[in-house]
C-alpha cells in the first residue's frame, strides 16, 4: 500500500508567535514538525507495519511523505523520516510564501499525483499554526478521492478498504472507506513513536525529492492568495476563577456552579 | 575542533526531551513529591519503554539490540535527560541496573542471553564487587570461587549492590588464584539470581529513602565454568574486564551531573530573576549573581572536559586520564552547583516542596561511587607518574 502522509512545518508551539505583518514568521525562527502531523506519520507506519506482518495483503508499497514550506522544512520531513517514513517530497518556491490553505491543498495535491499512486493520503485534522482545518478536505476535492475527517482509530487496512472509527461530538462513526482516500487523523489516533538514534541515521540516506512550483506544472497565478487577512487581535486573556472561601457551604456552593454549567 | 552538536545528537536531545515531557512528566505527577521512592514497577515499565524508542541503551551495539551510539552522543543524551529535572528522567537510560559495558568481554552467547535482555530492558542485573572490607580496594576482595569439577563454587559477602534485590542476575567478582590478586587472579562470574545459594541479604538505606543498596550473600553458590565472563579461557581476568569499561561508567555519572546542574543552575536563575527583596529581583544583587555565574562557568568547563573525553573515547582513545578528570570535576561541580542553588533560594531551597532538597542529597553519591574522587585524584597523578 503506498500512502501519504501530509507534514508541515511550523514555528515551534511552545515558543511566543513572532508576526512578520499579518502572517506568523516563519523564516529565521525556530521550527518544529507540527505535533499533530505526527500521529499522521505514526498512522502511515503503523499500517504499512500492520500489513507487512499481518494478514493477506503483502507488505510492499511505502510511506511518503509530502510537504510544503520553506527550505527549513527540510527539518519537519527528516523528522519524519528518522520515524521511518520511507522517502519525502518537498515544494518548495518563493512565489508560495504567504499562501493559504486553498494554494496550499492545489500544491500538495500536484505533488501527490506527481509522486504516482497513491492508495491513502493521511493528514492532520487541522494545523497547530494556522488551524484553517480545510485542507484535508480540500486535498481530497482536488484528488478527487473521498475524505474522512476527524479519525479517531484506525481499524483496519485491507482488500482496497479502510475501516476506521470517527470522532463525533457524541461518539463515533464506525465508516468503512473504498480506497484511495484522504483521512485526517486526531491526535488520540495512537501514541507517535520518537525517533531513536538508528532512525536519524538511516533518515540521512532516504531520497527527498525538492520541487519547485514549475516541476509540478503549476504558475503563480494558480497560487495567488485569494484570502487576506485583515486584521490581527490578541486572544482575550482567560479571566481568573472564582474563588470560595470554606465557611461550611462551600460545597453545596460547588455543587450549585457545577449544576448551573450542566456538568452535574 | 568542532563545537557544534551534530544535528542527529541535537534530534536525539529534543526526542528524549519530548519523550520525558510528554509520557513521564504525567507519571511523575503521581509521585508523593515529598518522598523519594519510585516504585520498582514504575522503574521498569520506563526502562522498557524508553528502550523501545531505542534511548535507554542507545550506545551498544546494534546487533545486540542497541542504536551503536557513540559515547559522544551517549553522553548528550543523559546530559539532555537529566536537564529536564523529571524524577524518572534517570531510567531512561541504564543505570547500574543495566547493560554493563563489562559483559562485551563476554562470549556470543553469553553475550546473547544476558546482555541482550539488558539492552532491551526485559532482565535487569546488579554489578557486585563492592566488599564490606574492600570498596576503593576492590583487588582486595575476599569472596573466592573455588574449583570443583567441572563447576566453581561461590562464597563471600558483598555490600552497597545496587539493584541487587531485583536483579536476574549478578556479575560477581570473586578471587581465584590468592596469589595473583587484581594481576590475574580475580574472575567475574554471571550469577543468575535462582542459584542456590544466591541470598539478598539486608537492605541498606542511603541518604535517599527507598530501597536504597543490597547485601548479597553467596553460600557454597554452585556455578558451571561457563558462567565464567568470557568463557573458561578467561579465568582470572575478570579485573582486566571491568578496568576495560571504567570510562563508560564515568562518562555515564559526570554526564548525568552535568545535566542535573543545568536544570539547578535554571531553577537559581529563575528564582533570581522572580523573587523580589528590598524592592527588586534577588537577581540584582552581587552576591546571588555571583553564585550563579560560578555555577556557569563550572558547569561549562564540566559539559567540556566531558565532551572532550567522549569525543576521544570515540575515536579509540582509552581516556585513562580524561575520564577521571570528568568524573572527578563534574561530581564535585554538581555538588557544588545545587549547594549555592540551594542558596539563592534562601529558606525555600532548604524546603521539601522544591526539588532542590532532594537533588542535594541525591548529588552527594555522585563523588563516591564508581571511584572516589580521591581515586580519581589518584588515577589522574598515575597519569603523570606520579
Amino acid at each position: 500500500m503506498n500512502i501519504v502522509v501530509c507534514v508541515k512545518h511550523i514555528p515551534d508551539p511552545n515558543l511566543p508567535a513572532e508576526m512578520d505583518g499579518k502572517t506568523l514568521k516563519r523564516e529565521g525562527v525556530q521550527g518544529v514538525m507540527d505535533p499533530g502531523d505526527e500521529f499522521g506519520v505514526e498512522a502511515g507506519l503503523q499500517i504499512k507495519e500492520r500489513l507487512a506482518t499481518g494478514d493477506g495483503e503483502s507488505g510492499e508499497g511505502e510511506v511518503t511523505l509530502v510537504s510544503m514550506g520553506p527550505a527549513a522544512a527540510m527539518e519537519a520531513v527528516r523528522r519524519g523520516l528518522s520515524m521511518g517514513a520511507d522517502k519525502g517530497v518537498l515544494v518548495s518556491d518563493d512565489v508560495l510564501k504567504g499562501s493559504d490553505a486553498l494554494a496550499t491543498a492545489k500544491v500538495l495535491s500536484a505533488a501527490i499525483q506527481k509522486n504516482g499512486a497513491f492508495d491513502l493520503v493521511i493528514a492532520g485534522v487541522e494545523s497547530t499554526d494556522g488551524y484553517t482545518g480545510t485542507l484535508p478536505g480540500t486535498l481530497a476535492e482536488f484528488l478527487g478521492v473521498p475524505h474522512v475527517s476527524t479519525v479517531k482509530e484506525i481499524v483496519s487496512a485491507d482488500g482496497g478498504t479502510l475501516k476506521v472509527n470517527r470522532q463525533t461530538a457524541d461518539g463515533y462513526h464506525v465508516v468503512e472507506v473504498g480506497l484511495p482516500a484522504v483521512i485526517s487523523v486526531t491526535a488520540g489516533v495512537n501514541e507517535p513513536r520518537y525517533a531513536s538514534f538508528k532512525g536519524i541515521m538511516a533518515a540521512k540516506k532516504k531520497p527527498v525529492e525538492q520541487l519547485s512550483l514549475s516541476d509540478l506544472d503549476l504558475s503563480g497565478d494558480d497560487v495567488a492568495v485569494k484570502q487576506e487577512v485583515t486584521e490581527l487581535s490578541k486572544a482575550e486573556e482567560r479571566e481568573g476563577g472564582e474563588i470560595i472561601e470554606d465557611d461550611g457551604s462551600a460545597a453545596a456552593k460547588i455543587a450549585d456552579f457545577l449544576k448551573e454549567a450542566k456538568v452535574i | 575542533m568542532d563545537f557544534v552538536v551534530q544535528d542527529e545528537y541535537a534530534e536525539l536531545q529534543r526526542n528524549i526531551t519530548d519523550y520525558i515531557e510528554r509520557e513521564l512528566r504525567p507519571l511523575e505527577a503521581e509521585l508523593d513529591p515529598e518522598k523519594d521512592d519510585v516504585p520498582i514497577e514504575l522503574r521498569d515499565k520506563v526502562r522498557r519503554r524508553s528502550a523501545e524508542f531505542g534511548f535507554y541503551a542507545a550506545d551498544f551495539p546494534e546487533d545486540l539490540g542497541g542504536s551503536g551510539l557513540p559515547q559522544l552522543g551517549m553522553v548528550l543524551l543523559r546530559e539532555a535527560a537529566a536537564r529536564t529535572g523529571c524524577r524518572l528522567a534517570g531510567f531512561t537510560v541504564y543505570g547500574p541496573e543495566g547493560p554493563t559495558g563489562v559483559l562485551l568481554a563476554g562470549t556470543d552467547e553469553q553475550k546473547k542471553k544476558y546482555l541482550t535482555p539488558l539492552i532491551t530492558a526485559e532482565k535487569s542485573m546488579c554489578f557486585a564487587l563492592t566488599e564490606p572490607d574492600a570498596g576503593s580496594d576492590a583487588q582486595n576482595i575476599k569472596t573466592t570461587a573455588v574449583k570443583d569439577g567441572d563447576s566453581w563454587v561461590l562464597n563471600g559477602t558483598k555490600h552497597f549492590i545496587t539493584n541487587g534485590k531485583h536483579a536476574d542476575f549478578a556479575l560477581v567478582f570473586a578471587v581465584t588464584d590468592k596469589e595473583l590478586k587484581g594481576s590475574g587472579g580475580i574472575t567475574a562470574f554471571i550469577v543468575e539470581s535462582s542459584t542456590p545459594g544466591f541470598e539478598v541479604g539486608r537492605g541498606q538505606i542511603g541518604m535517599l529513602e527507598g530501597e536504597g543498596q543490597f547485601e548479597l550473600i553467596f553460600r557454597n553458590c554452585r556455578v558451571s565454568e561457563d558462567q565464567i565472563l568470557g568463557g573458561p579461557e578467561n579465568l582470572g581476568m575478570g579485573f582486566y574486564a571491568a578496568m576495560q569499561f571504567l570510562a563508560m561508567g564515568r562518562l555515564s555519572i559526570a554526564a548525568m551531573c552535568n545535566g542535573i546542574a543545568d536544570y539547578c543552575v535554571k531553577l537559581g536563575i529563575d528564582y533570581a530573576k522572580e523573587r523580589q527583596a528590598f524592592g527588586r529581583p534577588i537577581g540584582k544583587n552581587q552576591y546571588v549573581q555571583g553564585h550563579i555565574v560560578d555555577s556557569l562557568v563550572e558547569l561549562k568547563a564540566s559539559k567540556l572536559i566531558t565532551y572532550e573525553c567522549a569525543d576521544k573515547y570515540d575515536h579509540g582513545d582509552a581516556v585513562i586520564q580524561e575520564s577521571s578528570m570528568a568524573k572527578l570535576y563534574s561530581t564535585e561541580m554538581v555538588n557544588r552547583v545545587v549547594d549555592r542553588m540551594i542558596q539563592v533560594h534562601g529558606g525555600m531551597g532548604w524546603m521539601r516542596e522544591l526539588p532542590l532538597e532532594r537533588i542535594y542529597r541525591l548529588v552527594r553519591i555522585f563523588t563516591l561511587v564508581e571511584g572516589t574522587s580521591e581515586i580519581q585524584k589518584y588515577i589522574i597523578a598515575k597519569s603523570v607518574g606520579l
